[in-house]
């Protein structure tokens, strides 16, 4: 599904190169649940939002699914993600003017699907959730926890094939975390979502099938 | 989709209401003022546009140039109607009505009253206006030398219920029959009419109805349709040559004749001398709807600032959206959207104040202006319009530029730094609002010294305390008699009876110098004096002397000219003007000796008997008796109430057929400046919306920057800044700019004054202090404005601010 080759990025700072990402190389299969590893500064988000589509490389190529990413304008790439991929960040990032039944309906929103299909699509992602009492509240409203289930439902809504997460449980304590990644245990066993995550935690990246170390931006044993 | 930017929008507005109300306040004033002066200018543009072929409709007018000055006059001879149609198979009617500018005397039923605003004009009136009739055949109604045609209005103040056809009213003692009735000219009509005169009737002089230099008609021609009126205007004005300019150079002038629409009469015939039309004036039209412009600009720019400087705050927000699927095009449609939104409901506040400021918009014009969308669609949509045509504009920059943002940059938090590209423009219109401002300022200052100038300055003769009125019945037979009565009163200090008084429409004459070589013609004032007048008006004689009666010649030998007549007719100092010999043609046909003969015995200093806006002309007082046609009476302030019921009770006595009307001197003038002093109002109204607008935007800037810096302040603070250094750091920025406005603003303002200024023979000059006084003025007021938001951003605590990190 996946396919990165010698991918690099670096910062230009008067005259020399920071390398982020030196000559990466990753494929990932669908169905795949990969957890990206390391310290600090290793380069770990720069890597999820390349294979995002939120930034480019400056170096090496990108395939997702035969599309050459890396030749694609701005434009189409907004159009590829948005139908394939679904964003979960650790700082939730909703909309802070929005409810959360709204929130979750936004993306429906930005790809045209009708009023009656949206209604019925949130429905069932709140139902799933089980916050549908929720659904009038304002983000502000809510716990960190209940917070991060409405950015996780309006990342799934769309019914992505690829799920990205950077450090979902960051900001949540040890249980609401157990929460979010029984969820992604779930989505990844019985719908076959793949699913990468950057994460810190020994006990989030055991949910996975596959660990990817990175140190100063190489890929070390995976 | 739109429910839901329709929700954000709203909620948006509702979370940053301090951005939100500015931006509202501002967009609010900026429509207002335009829909105010759009109101205005649609109005003015309405005029004669109703009349059925209204544009075969021309009016003559010449323009003649005498000492180097153009001057233009609507009044032309009566000759120009009959030789057109006669000449000209094109011209299929035309119309003259008499310059007469007083009031008749009304007697019907009982009822008697002065009645202005009537017309002496030819039977072919309703040919040339098609005005509504109630009563009577417009065709015939004016043949008959007394028939009159009145409104509708003057049928019911005279004949009540009554129908008035074929009876009737008395008109300066006449017996006229009434053969019309006309439905109340609409408003946008540039004549005012109650009742209309045959001119047939007049008693005019069969000669001088020919005369090619007798200009004292409102001519109008109507022509055939596809008539090409350049070529009519350029045969016209050949025939003039031929016909007219012989005998007027030997006179010592030149005109030229001209035909002009008559959906221009109203607008383009500012600067006519001698002009019965209601006219407004093209040039301030224009001028109000380019400032109208500027105060729309100044709130879109306010809008354009604030929703750039806001961007930021935003910034996550659009990087939410980005990553959750918007592509650029769906973000510029919500901004847009929020605009438009923003847009909606400043209109909708704009027009519940248009709809409660439109009394006091009326009376200040003296219109009759209807603002109503609820009854007039064409206004609703023309207002929707308006509101979607300016929410795009004002967001559509802001839209693509907040369209553009990276979202991983701002999810990380990296915002931009405000440099570059946003500021350079957000500088560029703080600076553009400030010039407008900076050059709003001015010009209502030059205004505002150039009207007090002409309120005040001293125009050679004393128009206080003057009373006057029509000479009537006896008073015109014997004004002597009448004049040795009124001086029994204590309460009156001098009287007057003639013709001429300061303020009066004035023919124009001429009058002669013999010489070497014949006579020498020259156009000029004439004032049919007594041996009062000079006195009672408070004139300076500069040389030689009034007029006496110790001296047996005065009455029919003495004249006295003004200083302008002394340099107009060549005779060098007042002093050698004095002996000087004088010919003037008598008004009042005298087979015996119809020149009179006599010698200049007295300069006066020069007075300004017509408006500030005219240079004063060559002007001749002489005694003439047989001219009698008003009384001026000086009268002391105090007890003024019993002086005027003595006057009233000589009146009384006197001609007690005629009712007694009297106005005061000083108002007749002050009411010349009419339009300067609305326009002096107007510009001061708009000049403070301006500013205020410009503020508004200046605030909202000042506390965005504030904030931006908010790391700064905190830091330079601990380092061991004061408050006044801080102040004066976030200050200098914005002064700058202010300042740069300032520049660019003043010699634009300079040019625009000089130019309306040259249009006034008597004005003030544009002295430097001016500009020095508003650029202080608008540094000033920018000071004030961001010192609320320095200030708070300067004292706040710095632990509070860097803590944030």
């Amino acid at each position: 599904m996946i396919r990165l080759n010698n991918i690099s990025k670096w910062f230009s700072a008067g005259g020399t190169r920071n390398f982020v990402l030196r000559s990466v190389d990753l494929q990932v299969k669908p169905g795949e649940f990969i957890s990206i590893m390391g310290p600090s500064g290793s380069g770990k988000s720069t890597l999820l939002n390349i294979i995002g589509m939120l930034d480019d490389a400056n170096e090496g190529e990108y395939y997702f699914n035969e599309h050459a990413v890396h030749t694609l304008k701005e434009k189409h790439r907004t159009e590829l993600y948005k139908k394939y991929i679904g964003f979960v960040f650790q700082a939730y990032h909703l909309i802070d003017e929005l409810t959360v039944y709204e929130n979750i309906e936004t993306p429906l929103i930005y790809q045209d699907v009708k009023g009656a299909e949206r209604k019925a699509m949130v429905a069932d992602m709140l139902d799933r959730f089980q916050i549908v009492g929720k659904k009038d509240l304002f983000p502000a409203q809510l716990s960190g926890g209940q917070q991060q289930l409405v950015g996780i439902a309006r990342a799934l809504i769309a019914k992505p094939k690829l799920i990205l997460a950077d450090e979902p449980t960051g900001n949540l304590s040890s249980k609401q975390g157990e929460e979010i990644m029984e969820i992604f245990k779930k989505l990844h066993k019985e719908e076959g979502v793949t699913i990468i995550q950057v994460t810190h935690s020994e006990k989030n990246a055991a949910y996975g099938n596959r660990i990817i170390n990175l140190l100063d931006g190489r890929i070390h044993a995976a | 989709m739109f429910r839901n930017y329709l929700k954000t929008a709203l909620r948006n507005l509702l979370r940053y209401k301090g951005f939100s109300a500015i931006n509202i306040i501002s967009l609010t004033i900026g429509i207002i003022g335009c829909l105010t002066i759009g109101l205005f200018v649609w109005d003015e543009l309405q005029y004669d546009k109703f009349i059925p072929s209204g544009e075969r409709v021309f009016r003559f007018y010449t323009t003649r140039t005498v000492n180097g000055q153009a001057g233009s006059t609507a009044s032309v001879p009566p000759v120009f109607a009959t030789y057109t149609q006669q000449h000209y198979p094109e011209v299929e009617s035309t119309l003259r009505i008499l310059m007469y500018s007083g009031k008749m005397l009304l007697e019907a039923n009982g009822i008697k009253a002065y009645e202005d605003k009537g017309l002496i004009a030819d039977s072919t009136f309703f040919r040339v206006f098609p005005l509504k009739f109630l009563k009577g055949d417009p065709l015939t109604a004016l043949q008959g030398p007394r028939s009159v045609v009145i409104t509708e209005t003057m049928a019911e103040k005279y004949f009540g219920q009554a129908d008035p056809a074929d009876k009737t009213i008395k008109i300066n003692k006449t017996d006229y029959i009434v053969k019309g009735v006309l439905a109340d000219v609409p408003e946008h009509f540039h004549l005012e009419v109650n009742y209309i005169l045959p001119l047939s009737g007049a008693g005019m002089d069969k000669e001088r109805m020919s005369s090619w230099q007798w200009q004292q008609f409102f001519t109008y021609i109507k022509v055939k349709e596809g008539t090409d009126i350049g070529q009519l205007q350029a045969k016209f004005q050949e025939a003039v040559r031929k016909e007219a300019d012989p005998r007027n150079r030997q006179a010592g002038f030149t005109y030229v004749p001209f035909l002009q629409s008559l959906h221009d009469v109203h607008l383009e015939s500012a600067d006519f001398i001698y002009d019965n039309a209601k006219r407004g004036n093209a040039d301030y039209v224009k001028g109000l709807t380019i400032i109208a412009v500027f105060v729309l600009l100044i709130a879109g720019f306010n809008f354009v600032n604030l929703a750039t400087a806001r961007s930021f705050r935003r910034a996550k927000e659009i990087g939410v959206r980005k990553v959750i699927g918007a592509d650029r095009k769906q973000l510029v449609l919500q901004f847009i959207g929020e605009t438009v939104l923003l847009s909606f409901i400043s209109i909708l506040i704009a027009v519940a104040a248009l709809f409660l400021l439109l009394p006091y918009l009326n009376s200040f014009t003296g219109k009759a202006i209807e603002f109503n969308p609820f009854t007039n669609p064409v206004l609703a949509v023309i207002l929707l319009g308006i509101t979607v045509t300016i929410g795009i504009l004002a967001g559509i920059y802001p839209a693509l530029m907040m369209s553009q943002f990276q979202p991983i940059k701002v999810l990380k938090g990296l915002k931009s730094s405000g440099r570059g590209q946003a500021s350079v423009l957000r500088q560029g219109l703080v600076v553009v609002q400030f010039s407008l401002s900076a050059l709003l300022i001015v010009c209502a200052t030059v205004v505002y010294r150039q009207i007090n100038f002409l309120h005040q300055k001293d125009l050679g003769f004393n128009k206080d305390q003057i009373v006057y009125f029509y000479a009537q019945g006896e008073i015109e037979k014997d004004p002597e008699a009448f004049k040795t009565e009124l001086l029994r009163s204590p309460g009156v200090v001098s009287a007057t009876a003639g013709y001429g008084l300061p303020g009066d429409v004035l023919a124009g004459d001429g009058i002669k110098v013999p010489g070497k070589d014949g006579e020498k013609e020259y156009p000029a004032n004439l004032f049919i004096v007594d041996f009062d007048y000079i006195k009672t008006l408070g004139l300076s004689v500069i040389a030689g002397r009034d007029f006496s009666k110790a001296y047996a010649t005065d009455a029919e030998k003495a004249f006295v000219i003004n200083e302008t007549a002394v340099k107009e007719l060549g005779f060098g100092t007042p002093e050698q003007a004095i002996g000087r010999e004088l010919a003037w043609s008598k008004w009042v046909p005298d087979s015996v000796n119809p020149v009179k003969r006599g010698n200049v015995i007295g300069v006066v200093k020069d007075f300004h008997y017509k408006s500030l806006h005219e240079k004063v002309s060559t002007a001749v007082l002489e005694i003439y008796p047989q001219v009698v046609a008003k009384v001026a009476i000086k009268v002391r302030t105090d007890d003024l109430a019993n002086t005027i019921a003595f006057i009233r009770s000589a009146w009384n006595n006197f001609s007690p057929d005629y009712p007694f009307s009297y106005s005061f001197l000083d108002e007749n003038f002050d009411k010349m400046y009419k339009s300067e002093d609305k326009l002096n109002t107007l510009l001061l109204i708009f000049t403070c919306m301006a500013i205020f607008i410009g503020c508004m935007g200046l605030f909202g800037l000042a506390a965005f920057s504030a904030e931006q810096r908010v790391k700064e302040i905190g830091i330079r603070k601990v380092l061991g800044a004061s408050v006044i250094s801080i102040v004066a750091m976030l200050s200098k920025s914005f002064l700058r700019l202010v300042l740069i406005a300032s520049l660019v603003a003043f010699p634009i303002a300079w040019w625009i004054m000089n130019r309306w200024l040259e249009d006034f023979p008597y004005r003030v000059l544009i002295s430097w202090w001016v500009f020095a006084i508003s650029g202080l003025a608008a540094l000033a007021i920018a000071l004030l404005t961001i010192s609320f938001q320095t200030i708070k951003a300067a004292l706040s605590n710095p632990v509070t601010n860097l803590r944030t990190e």
